[in-house]
């Protein structure tokens, strides 16, 4: 074909390649919510809870384990101090969180179109987080490696429906304990340019994080601004452990956000019931937020939650089930009442394939996670078998459902052209609306169209193989890959990254530890 | 495709291997006056009704139909095409009768009695006329002797009945029996289709394909068309 050729823009050769392209890059940085959260508790029965959290901390306080640095701060603040024990004078926590922590505030991206904003009335939706093994359709259930880790960053950042690069979005066993962090944090600098979460498992490596980061952003950019989320667990019930306090700290002390997860299995590490595990959830999340904001006022902080509940017969956690979708509505709420950002929900369920119960039981959550007003959603993507598999077609099967999440928060378009008054005039009784000039000027974007969904008819599903769910995302993830194309990073950054990761490799010997 | 030339495009200026892919094109997107143009100006150069028929019109249905069928085009759109289709189809008829040109074929398309379902009766009636056939509806809630007495008003090769319904579907075979009776079976092809029929419901009732949609039911009839046309050569 000659280029000269005179020709009208359009037909086919367009068409195809605006519809065909699986892989769009296009990202909004976070969901705007238009629709009210779905509450579940009256004022009357919050207050309640927050009551029974003030008594669990003045009463029975939380432990802060090899943390004295900690247990001054604290002290100072107005907590009494009995061994690793802190109790706080009813009301102190509330006091001090609400005083200090922001309600909201902007993550830095490396790319600035992808800076999100975390807390109000947005939600962001993150990849799942900490597994040692991956599965995927032909290669089966194996420990997780670095390269694992960076086909999931690469995925993030291919699909629109995420809006952050995650953190630990699977653990690379194949490398050193003490340096696999350099890899890790570095593969989300390189990429992807999405926001991302820093290195927790020991306040060294949190320190690492915040020194590439400060590379990668330029000297004296994080003091003033927020470029990594991190997570930092309770080790529930009522404790916190010397890690998690040190890697807080170093966020805090460099203005980084961290969130404050009280980790539940109900029944184990907190009570069976729904009231008592949501006491126990506001005291612990309260004493966290409490600590990071003694350490620097106005650190980020977010209220986290992750709860399930235990089988009874086995002691394995369960997910997908109705009493811990109870929990996540009553914390969303608590959270709303302190006026900081929440974490929780993502797509978690127990099986050990991507099949129905994982299905089900991740749709449950999600859905759950949506209309509770969720605002920084770990786990979104890929979560297998309680969090201890990151699965490759489980990871496209659940941003589908991610970029639904986004449609659905987006609620009602009351406009002109949303009341389709025209449309019902010009079709009227007995006809159909195919042909409409409305229907014409809004069909391609008036329904989300599953990106793994067939909807086909019998006879053409068929022909095409008899493909389930699973065997379509595994088509998918692997085109995905095929075409992926990194962001651009600067070359002098790359450089320096790579030297001072190098220069902190040499300087410790490998350590399984 | 150039950015600067597409405003001014004058399907005269093309060649007739640009302007039967500018028709290709413009039949994709559902312009209709752009193909009746393009129709007009290849009859003005010589072509012959059939000739045009085939290679511009049909030719470019086919392509609809092929991205139809893999999700690239939506159902309006195809709506839109098959309207363009039938826009050079008015120019090219009277045309087609008069040279004697076999024309693609005919069908009486309707509902079969009980139900008064008919949405996609008639997008298979729109696909049908998108790929070049003359379609009569005879609409909804059709007894026997409703479609026999369109048979033979109308003549046409094909005779096409929709049901929605588990309850109704089984009236097909009412008629099709009543044309067995009749001796006229053997003289029409009978294409079936609806949600809750399969292919062997299709060889039950005894008609001759069951179509699984309406881009599936254009492919059929023109596939039978063909083999109809070989026969009797």
């Amino acid at each position: 074909m000659s280029g000269a050729r005179k020709r009208r823009s359009g037909g086919r050769a367009n068409r195809v390649a605006a519809r065909q392209s699986s892989v769009a890059v296009e990202t909004a940085t976070f969901i705007e919510r238009k629709i009210p959260c779905f509450e579940i508790l009256n004022q009357e029965a919050l207050e309640l809870i927050e009551y029974n959290a003030d008594t669990l901390l003045e009463e029975v306080g939380i432990e802060f384990r090899e943390a004295p640095a900690a247990l001054e701060l604290l002290n100072a603040a107005g907590a009494e101090i009995d061994g690793e024990r802190v109790r706080f004078p009813r009301g102190l926590c509330r006091q001090l969180v609400m005083a200090s922590a922001p309600s909201e505030y902007s993550q830095h991206a490396r790319n600035p179109a992808r800076t999100t904003i975390i807390g109000g009335d947005r939600t962001v939706l993150v990849p799942a987080y900490g597994s040692p093994f991956v599965r995927d359709l032909d290669g089966g259930r194996r420990y997780a490696t670095i390269e694992d880790f960076r086909n999931f960053v690469k995925l993030t950042y291919m699909s629109p429906g995420l809006h952050h690069s995650g953190g630990t979005v699977c653990e690379p066993v194949d490398l050193p304990v003490n340096k696999r962090h350099f890899d890790m944090v570095y593969s989300h600098m390189k990429y992807s340019d999405k926001p991302f979460m820093g290195s927790v498992t020991h306040p060294d490596r949190a320190q690492d994080s915040v020194d590439m980061a400060n590379i990668l952003f330029g000297e004296g950019f994080l003091d003033q601004n927020t470029v990594m989320t991190s997570l930092i667990n309770a080790n529930s019930p009522m404790t916190f452990d010397a890690t998690m306090l040190g890697a807080a700290k170093v966020y805090a002390e460099n203005n980084q956000a961290t969130v404050i997860s009280p980790f539940i299995l109900a029944g184990a590490m907190s009570p069976v019931t729904v009231a008592g595990t949501l006491t126990q959830i506001l005291a612990e999340a309260l004493a966290g937020m409490t600590y990071t904001q003694l350490v620097r006022p106005g650190a980020p902080v977010v209220f986290g939650t992750f709860a399930s509940a235990i089988s009874m017969q086995s002691g394995a956690p369960t997910f997908g089930t109705p009493e811990p979708s109870l929990v996540l509505y009553g914390a969303a709420a608590l959270a709303r009442r302190l006026k900081v950002p929440f974490r929780s929900g993502g797509g978690l369920c127990g099986s050990k394939t991507p099949d129905a119960q994982a299905a089900y039981e991740s749709a449950n959550t999600l859905q759950t996670a949506a209309l509770a007003g969720v605002n920084f959603m770990l786990h979104t993507a890929g979560w297998l078998e309680g969090g201890l598999v990151m699965g490759y077609e489980k990871f496209i099967m659940d941003t589908d459902q991610a970029n639904m999440i986004a449609v659905l928060l987006r609620g009602v378009d009351l406009s002109e052209n949303g009341q389709a008054m025209d449309a019902i005039r010009e079709v009227g009784p007995g006809a159909h609306f195919l042909g409409a000039a409305h229907t014409q000027a809004n069909f391609e974007h008036a329904f989300y169209r599953s990106t793994v969904a067939d909807n086909n008819s019998f006879e053409q599903w068929e022909e095409d193989g008899c493909q389930d769910t699973v065997a379509r995302a595994n088509t998918i993830w692997k085109e995905m890959l095929a075409s992926y194309e990194a962001p651009p990073l600067d070359q002098a950054v790359d450089e320096a990254l790579l030297a001072y990761m190098q220069q902190r490799k040499d300087s410790m010997p490998d350590q399984s530890y | 495709m150039t950015d600067e030339t597409e405003e001014e495009l004058d399907l005269n200026d093309l060649d007739d291997t640009e302007l039967v892919e500018q028709m290709h094109d413009d039949l994709y997107d559902g312009l209709r006056d752009e193909v009746v143009e393009g129709t007009e100006i290849l009859l003005a150069r010589g072509w012959t009704a059939d000739k045009v028929l085939n290679v511009a019109l049909v030719g470019g249905m086919q392509i609809v139909g092929v991205d139809f069928r893999d999700g690239i085009l939506f159902v309006p759109e195809v709506l839109l095409a098959a309207s363009a289709m039938k826009g050079g189809m008015g120019i090219l008829r009277p045309l087609l009768a008069e040279t004697g040109a076999k024309p693609i074929g005919k069908m009486v398309i309707g509902t079969v009695k009980g139900d008064i379902h008919d949405i996609g009766k008639n997008l298979v009636g729109m696909m049908m006329e998108g790929a070049g056939f003359e379609v009569v509806d005879i609409g909804i809630n059709n007894s026997v002797e409703e479609y026999l007495a369109a048979l033979l008003e109308h003549e046409p090769d094909i005779l096409g009945m929709s049901a929605l319904l588990t309850t109704t579907m089984p009236y097909m075979k009412v008629v099709v029996d009543e044309m067995v009776n009749r001796n006229i079976r053997d003289q029409y092809i009978i294409m079936v289709g609806g949600a809750p029929l399969n292919e062997e419901f299709g060889t039950a009732v005894g008609a001759d394909v069951y179509c699984r949609d309406a881009a599936d039911a254009a492919d059929q009839a023109t596939r039978l068309m063909n083999e109809k046309h070989a026969a009797n050569v």
